[in-house]
């Protein structure tokens, strides 16, 4: 197996312990004990060992969301992201992905998108020649219409003159999360920036892009010379500069955090700064760099059931604590936990709530 | 022939185990048999670190609930196929791996929380609930559970009850068998039974005390209440130093004769010298004690009164506050990978208990007994979890990896020469096999030892539930 000194040394160290398997998302609502770090660690150190293949536990590699809910748990500093994506790229390298995540990366070859999924009608394409740029990323562009729609709703509200693109790239997120870091993720990141790079401004709808785009493209020395703002921040920019008046109601919202956002960017601030704007911050258990997933629409394409019952579940906690409307930045939560159909709590995303108050 | 025969029955039961629990939540996936043959036992470990593959389950099997776990239960039965229940798989004592095969129970997905009854003070749950989402479920009321053991974020509340789990505030509020009011318990023939509705009765024996502790072998438990607590109106702590583990004990004694601190935690010079110093920082020499006192104030300031009069009479230096507090941040840090021992180290942890006419020969005699006879062992031990009668001692051997055995089978013969002598000086000397991690596969031939013809009692047990022997076996000694 060909991963770094250091992934081994993490899997060693994470094989035989069980410590964060509370936080883990995935194997709270599989309740299957290969969905912890410590049974990925110790497959992996098998592999290491040669005592098992890398074909039997690929799987189980996948079936992890890399929220980081255990990294960030562990005291004394291990990571598991950071191994199971050195075991992906192993894998790939390798040619022993499983079927489903090769049907995935075809997808993006043929379409430019890991869904295959053609743009929805009514998406809000422009491209007039804008300083600004709204980058939507690909789970709002072909898996959340609503976002796309209401991101640019709002942005009209506030008469901003920005461009949306028919064809975006891919900000190489999707690409790391399917095979690690491979040279066709650098390559994918590397025409992301150029392309963002024409805009003085980018806003960027998606946490999950924009924490890549800060965290990885800095690290691959890809030179990003827009402004990047994340898409809650702006709203509170514009609300502070008053080209958004919004009107403070007495509804109470509980944030779902994103762990791009609160565990990534380390900001949990601006949603709740935003959600202040609108009316009553209600936080619900776990929250803030301690949130836990509530969607991801990459995996719900080969584990539906198991996303649905991660989204269930963080939908319960809202519950647990009387929450009325749940807020979310992130596309993916927003989409998979409207598709709860849940009728005792609103799920709205963060352009939602600020147009319901908007005067 | 027989191999096709094999492969036949084996799809079949499989199919019935499927029907019994649904597909999804059946399997018999290289990734599921090996992350379910592998627990905290240190041989497994070193078993796996060595690139050895443990014993494996057949069939993995996720049952939603007690009908479910019946059908299965009745599935091992027909076919009279080893059955091991599967919580967490924190277990130090190797009581979860499927060391014969057959069907390995997870209980993970029974992790319902049935209903939190404020009046009645306890939550309703599933077994396989883990403990810290109990806790949470209880914080979101205002209460706790107030188990709090390092294991809390890791394993199930029907672990802990199997194998009769203590939390670090047990000296005020108990051991996980005085936090349960009721179970639900899945026989071997597939009865699904309920204990009685309250734990304090004159009913007869008390149902629950007969599975907590059985492991796996009398039984599955599905479902049980646990009782929760209102949050302490203040929580204290105070850290002494007492020059000799003697004063220690008569101190701590004595306290315990006029009110229950919640933590009480004595460690013997070398933990003192070792992990306090590494992890609280005392840098002085002697036996760290660290007591924590809580509930209302008025009571706690009396409290503390009391026990800075009683310890200075034993010489103790009051360290303040401090380093106690340091101790409640970082008590499960002290679990983590890095901060705890780990391969290539072999080492144990022979907890035992017995009143204070006897603990402190048993630590000399262990002490001894350990270190003379494998002088490549390092002793360490704790004292943490205290009665009026008397306490426990977590006493720990280490080895360096430099002086285990490379060779597994050598490891293990070692590894076992020093568990053997340890607790059988502990038993020799008044103590018990164990106190709160079990027995499991680690300490099992050890149980007659302790018992002699009181085993009978568990053995008659053992026959009269499960008379194919499909429980869990070569567990508890049975």
């Amino acid at each position: 197996m060909n991963i770094s000194k250091k992934a081994r040394t993490h899997i060693d160290a994470c094989r035989f312990c069980w410590m964060c398997r509370h936080i883990c998302p995935i194997g709270n609502a599989t309740g299957q004990e290969r969905n912890t770090a410590r049974a990925r660690a110790l497959g992996l150190s098998l592999v290491v060992r040669d005592a098992e293949k890398t074909e039997e536990i690929i799987d189980n590699i996948y079936e992890c969301s890399l929220c980081g809910a255990c990294v960030k748990e562990c005291v004394t500093g291990w990571d598991p992201v950071m191994f199971i994506q050195e075991a992906k790229t192993d894998a790939v390298l390798a040619g022993v992905i499983p079927a489903y995540i090769e049907k995935m990366l075809e997808a993006k070859e043929k379409t430019g998108n890991v869904y295959g999924a053609v743009l929805s009608k009514g998406f809000p394409e422009r491209e007039i020649g804008a300083e600004v740029l709204l980058y939507l990323g690909q789970d709002a562009r072909y898996k959340s219409p609503a976002s796309c729609k209401n991101a640019a709703a709002v942005l009209d509200k506030a008469g901003i003159r920005y461009n949306c693109l028919k064809e975006e790239p891919e900000s190489g997120y999707a690409m790391w999360f399917l095979t690690g870091n491979t040279a066709e993720t650098q390559s994918a990141a590397k025409e992301c920036a150029a392309q963002l790079n024409r805009y003085k401004n980018v806003i960027v709808y998606d946490p999950a892009d924009l924490s890549f785009i800060k965290r990885q493209y800095k690290e691959w020395g890809i030179a990003v010379t827009a402004e990047m703002v994340g898409f809650s921040n702006y709203l509170l920019e514009l609300i502070g500069e008053k080209k958004l008046e919004v009107c403070r109601s007495k509804r109470a919202y509980t944030v779902q955090d994103s762990f791009h956002s609160a565990r990534e960017l380390e900001n949990a601030e601006s949603m709740r700064k935003l959600v202040a704007q609108c009316g009553e911050n209600r936080d619900m258990l776990c929250c803030g760099k301690d949130t836990f997933l509530a969607g991801n629409l990459i995996m719900n394409e080969y584990m539906p059931a198991a996303m649905r019952e991660v989204s269930r579940r963080r939908l319960e906690n809202a519950k647990n604590i009387g929450a009325e409307t749940v807020v979310t930045e992130s596309p993916a939560e927003y989409e998979q936990l409207l598709a709860l159909g849940d009728k005792a709590v609103r799920v709205l995303s963060a352009e939602e709530m600020v147009l319901e108050n908007v005067k | 022939m027989k191999t096709e025969m094999e492969r036949f029955i084996k799809i079949q039961i499989l199919t019935e185990l499927e029907d019994a629990v649904g597909r999804e939540n059946c399997s018999v996936r290289e990734i599921d048999r090996l992350t379910h043959s592998v627990d905290y036992f240190w041989l497994s470990r070193m078993w796996a670190d060595r690139g050895r593959r443990m014993p494996e389950a057949d069939f993995i099997v996720s049952p939603k609930d007690a009908q479910e776990t019946s059908k299965v239960v009745k599935i091992a039965n027909y076919y009279k196929i080893p059955i091991t229940t599967w919580g967490g798989g924190g277990g130090t004592q190797g009581g979860a791996i499927p060391v014969c095969g057959g069907i390995l129970l997870d209980t993970k997905r029974m992790d319902k929380i049935y209903e939190i009854n404020e009046e009645g003070m306890y939550i309703e749950c599933g077994a396989g609930t883990i403990y810290k989402h109990l806790e949470w479920a209880a914080n979101e009321r205002g209460y706790a559970t107030m188990h709090y053991p390092s294991s809390l974020t890791c394993s199930t509340v029907g672990g802990f009850l199997a194998h009769r789990g203590i939390g670090v505030v047990s000296t005020k509020y108990g051991k996980i068998d005085d936090m349960v009011l009721q179970m639900e318990v899945v026989l071997p023939n597939g009865d699904i039974i309920q204990t009685s509705p309250a734990p304090k009765h004159a009913a007869g024996p008390d149902l629950n005390q007969i599975f907590i502790g059985s492991e796996g072998t009398y039984g599955i438990i599905t479902k049980a209440q646990m009782r929760i607590y209102e949050q302490p109106e203040t929580r204290r702590f105070r850290g002494f130093l007492f020059k000799d583990m003697h004063g220690a004990f008569m101190a701590g004694r004595e306290i315990l004769q006029k009110f229950k601190p919640s933590v009480m935690r004595l460690y013997d010079d070398a933990e003192t010298a070792s992990l306090i110093k590494k992890i609280v920082g005392v840098e002085k020499p002697g036996a760290f004690m660290n007591v924590a006192y809580e509930g209302v104030k008025e009571l706690v300031d009396v409290e503390e009164c009391i026990l800075l009069d009683t310890f200075k009479k034993y010489g103790a230096e009051d360290l303040g506050s401090g380093y106690g507090e340091k101790w409640w941040k970082e008590k499960i840090t002290f679990f983590y990978p890095g901060n705890m021992m780990d391969l290539p180290q072999m080492f144990g942890t022979m907890d035992t208990i017995a009143p204070y006419d006897k603990i402190e020969k048993i630590y000399w005699s262990m002490k001894k007994a350990v270190e003379s006879n494998f002088p490549q062992a390092k002793f360490i031990a704790h004292f943490s979890h205290w009665y009026e009668w008397g306490c426990m001692i977590y006493d720990r051997f280490i080895i360096e990896g430099k002086d285990v055995p490379q060779d597994p089978e050598e490891a293990m013969r070692l590894h076992n020469a020093v568990w053997t002598l340890g607790v059988r000086t502990a038993i020799e000397n008044g103590g018990v096999v164990n106190d709160h991690h079990g027995v499991g596969i680690k300490l099992g031939r050890l149980m007659k030892e302790q018992y002699g013809p009181a085993m009978q009692v568990f053995e008659g047990l053992k026959k009269s539930l499960d008379p194919n022997g499909i429980m869990n076996p070569y567990k508890l000694g049975l």
